[in-house]
């Protein structure tokens, strides 16, 4: 016999049905085979025939009627008593009848029993439906083991599917923390902001210095929040003055800028062109202008903030030096 | 030497599986022996009307001499006869008159055999349930050599058979399972070996060439045989289509054959009718797999053929003689269930490395145990030991028992006896 077989190339068709069946374990989590699901049944049939309260031999009795014997039935109709094989026996009783009527009344007798056949009848369709009845309460609980199965299956497989994605959310959740303190990106705006410092120092050197002696004063010691803490934890990197920043070109951004993406008709957005990409919200928008026009922007204010300061000085020696800068002014 | 093939029905255009097998056999035998079939004159298995004249004819060279069959099969006659014996305590003259209503009941053949004893140094009887093969053995003992070619169903239960067995002078199974299976019931072992049959195949299958004739471009499974619900073939439709709702890998089913089931209305299935053997080679080597989902088999020639050609096959598991041969050749895989088969089958769909080893372990095992030269020297080896065998040593045949033993209603139910037959593939 061991001459018949192959055992020439690696595969190794034993080995490949036994990974195939792990498989399957595997998947289904239990692996019932088409015995054990009929033999559940067979178990759930019982308990479903037997509970308490109801009667304890019902199984019993329907497998008693599924398996006994049924006599068979019989006719009775008014010619039976007197029914005879022999012709001439059958016409003496015919003639002997008003007689016998003497002695008793037959046809009560009669009547009964042609109602007892009728029961009989009744009784065997009767019989005869319980077995389907069983058969199909045995199928019903065949499948409702069955389909119990698989839903103990699925519930398993849907419990092993919101744990993974439960994973997976934490996973991206952890992955776009990351992101949002990746060094390059907060390492990028303090240089920013060293570089316009350091400019702002060559072009006014003076009053750079009396500034920070103040902010320090004031403080008591203590340091700016933005200071102290260069990355804003809610906006991820975003300083207090950035978004300040961000919001004056939201003011800026209205009817009448050039420069404006929306370029708003009667302070409405324009529609968008069908098949258009979705394009970025206010907030990006205001991110991805911050961090490309930033150094045009910054030389801008600070053009603006030397002139205002020449504004200041000649309006201080025109008037005495008694009266405040204006509050838009001061916002810059 | 001389041997006759003796078997139910023989032709050309017959195609059944015993009778293909006794033919191949018969064609192959010749060229070293002279051949002759003896058979009837039936064309159709249920009827067995005398369709074929009687007397000799040559079929592919092999001369052929027909017998004309006494009684055409009465289906309700052979109904009730089938239901005492499978289902009932019967007698042994019960299952003869099964036997006689089964037929094909020839007594000119019997007769013929009897009588020509002398002539023929074998007689190769085909198919052990039908008449000739159970009282042909009888009148021919001493020559008789069997092909049982047995599947597993309640006709290997019925007593009359173990007798013939046990007084051949030699069985030449299909499988291993056979013979289990048989020994199980002769209650002894028996005198044989495993042979099955080979197959031609082409030199050079062209798969491209199927391909392109049948504008063919996705990889696909092929089932080749009668498309039959006794095939397995409404359970193979009812997994696939599941298969392919599920499936990550693209795969069509092809089938290729006659159909008696309706071919369920899917894209990814395509019933081709009958084609040439050119073509069905072709599209077994151009298959990533053949199924197989016959639950009975007593060796699938289409399996061996696949195999030879290179191509792995997913066989039905509760058909032992299908898993034996895969289990043996290493050349396939087996299902239980849908589970198994949406697992087996998107194995080989998605693996090519395991599709190739398992077809050249097919082709390993068609060559090494298939190839006509093997079945022939088999053939030849067996009748050179049994000529030189011992008269002592040779088994005898059982008479029949009398007429009242012949009546006692002692035995018990076809079925009954096939239950306690051991069931799996034997393996190595």
């Amino acid at each position: 016999m061991a001459e018949f077989t192959v055992r020439a190339d690696a595969v190794d068709v034993e080995q490949i049905m036994r990974q195939i069946r792990a498989r399957i374990r595997e998947k289904r989590g239990v692996d019932y085979t088409e015995e054990q699901i009929q033999e559940l049944a067979k178990i759930r049939l019982e308990k479903f025939l037997d509970p308490k309260g109801v009667r304890s031999d019902l199984l019993d009795q329907f497998r008693q009627t599924a398996q006994q014997d049924v006599p068979p039935t019989y006719e009775f109709d008014d010619k039976t008593l007197i029914r005879s094989g022999n012709p001439l026996i059958a016409f003496v009783r015919r003639l002997l009848q008003p007689i016998l009527k003497l002695f008793f009344s037959p046809n009560p007798l009669v009547h009964a029993l042609h109602v007892q056949t009728q029961i009989n009848h009744y009784l065997l369709e009767r019989a005869q439906r319980d077995v389907l009845v069983y058969e199909v309460m045995h199928n019903l609980v065949v499948e409702m083991t069955r389909t119990g199965i698989e839903v103990k299956n699925m519930q398993m497989r849907v419990e092993s599917i919101s744990s993974r994605l439960d994973f997976n959310e934490r996973r991206a959740r952890a992955l776009e923390a990351v992101v949002q303190y990746r060094p390059d990106a907060v390492s990028e705006r303090p240089a920013l902001r060293d570089r316009d410092r350091d400019r702002d120092r060559e072009r006014d050197p003076g009053r750079r210095q009396p500034e920070t002696t103040r902010q320090a004063d004031a403080g008591g010691g203590q340091h700016e929040p933005a200071a102290s803490s260069p990355v804003d934890p809610i906006t991820g990197g975003e300083s207090l003055r950035t978004r300040r920043r961000r919001r004056r070109r939201g003011r800026r951004s209205g009817p009448g800028f050039p420069n404006d993406e929306r370029r708003a008709t009667n302070g409405e957005q324009e529609p968008r062109a069908a098949g258009d990409e979705p394009g970025p919200t206010e907030d990006e928008r205001g991110e991805r202008r911050a961090t490309s026009d930033e150094l045009e922007h910054r030389t801008a204010l600070d053009e603006h903030r030397r002139t205002s300061e020449e504004h200041r000085a000649a309006t201080e020696d025109e008037r005495g030096g008694g009266e405040q800068e204006p509050a838009g002014h001061q916002d810059e | 030497m001389r041997i006759a093939v003796v078997v139910q029905r023989y032709g050309a255009e017959i195609n059944g599986g015993a009778e293909l097998h006794a033919r191949y056999v018969a064609e192959h035998l010749a060229r070293h022996a002279e051949v002759e079939v003896l058979t009837t004159c039936a064309r159709d298995y249920v009827t067995w009307e005398n369709e074929l004249r009687a007397g000799v004819d040559a079929v592919n060279g092999v001369p052929v001499q027909r017998f004309p069959v006494a009684h055409p099969r009465t289906p309700e006659v052979f109904a009730r006869h089938s239901a005492t014996v499978f289902d009932q305590p019967h007698s042994l003259q019960d299952e003869l008159e099964w036997l006689d209503s089964e037929g094909p009941t020839s007594p000119a053949l019997l007769r013929y055999i009897e009588s020509s004893g002398g002539r023929y140094d074998w007689f190769l009887f085909f198919s052990y349930r039908y008449h000739h093969a159970y009282h042909g053995p009888r009148a021919v003992a001493t020559k008789a050599v069997l092909v049982p070619t047995a599947e597993r169903d309640a006709t290997i239960g019925l007593a009359m058979f173990p007798p013939i067995f046990r007084g051949v002078r030699a069985l030449m199974f299909n499988s291993f399972e056979e013979r289990a299976m048989l020994q199980h019931v002769a209650g002894t072992r028996l005198p044989g070996v495993v042979v099955g049959i080979g197959s031609e195949l082409p030199e050079r299958p062209q798969p491209e060439r199927f391909r392109q004739r049948f504008d063919v471009k996705d990889p696909f499974a092929i089932y080749v045989g009668r498309i039959d619900e006794n095939k397995g073939c409404k359970e193979l439709f009812a997994f696939f289509q599941q298969y392919i709702r599920h499936a990550r890998d693209r795969m069509m089913l092809l089938l290729i054959g006659n159909s008696i089931l309706p071919v369920p209305d899917h894209p990814m299935i395509r019933h081709l009718g009958f084609v040439s053997d050119e073509d069905k080679f072709d599209a077994m080597a151009a298959a990533d797999v053949l199924i197989m989902p016959s639950y009975y088999e007593s060796l699938s020639m289409v399996a061996l053929e696949a195999w030879g050609l290179g191509t792995p096959v997913l066989a039905n598991a509760r058909c032992d003689v299908l898993k034996g041969q895969c289990l043996r050749s290493n050349g396939g895989l087996f299902y239980e269930g849908y589970a198994e088969f949406a697992e087996a089958l998107g194995a080989l769909a998605s693996s090519p490395s395991i599709r190739r080893g398992m077809g050249r372990n097919g082709t390993t095992y068609f060559r090494r145990h298939y190839a006509w030269p093997v079945i022939e020297r088999k053939y030849l080896q067996m009748f050179d030991e049994l000529a030189r065998e011992p008269e002592a040593q040779r088994p005898s045949m059982a008479p029949l028992p009398g007429y009242f033993a012949r009546r006692k209603k002692v035995l018990p139910p076809g079925t009954a006896v096939l239950s306690a037959v051991p069931e799996g593939a034997v393996l190595p």
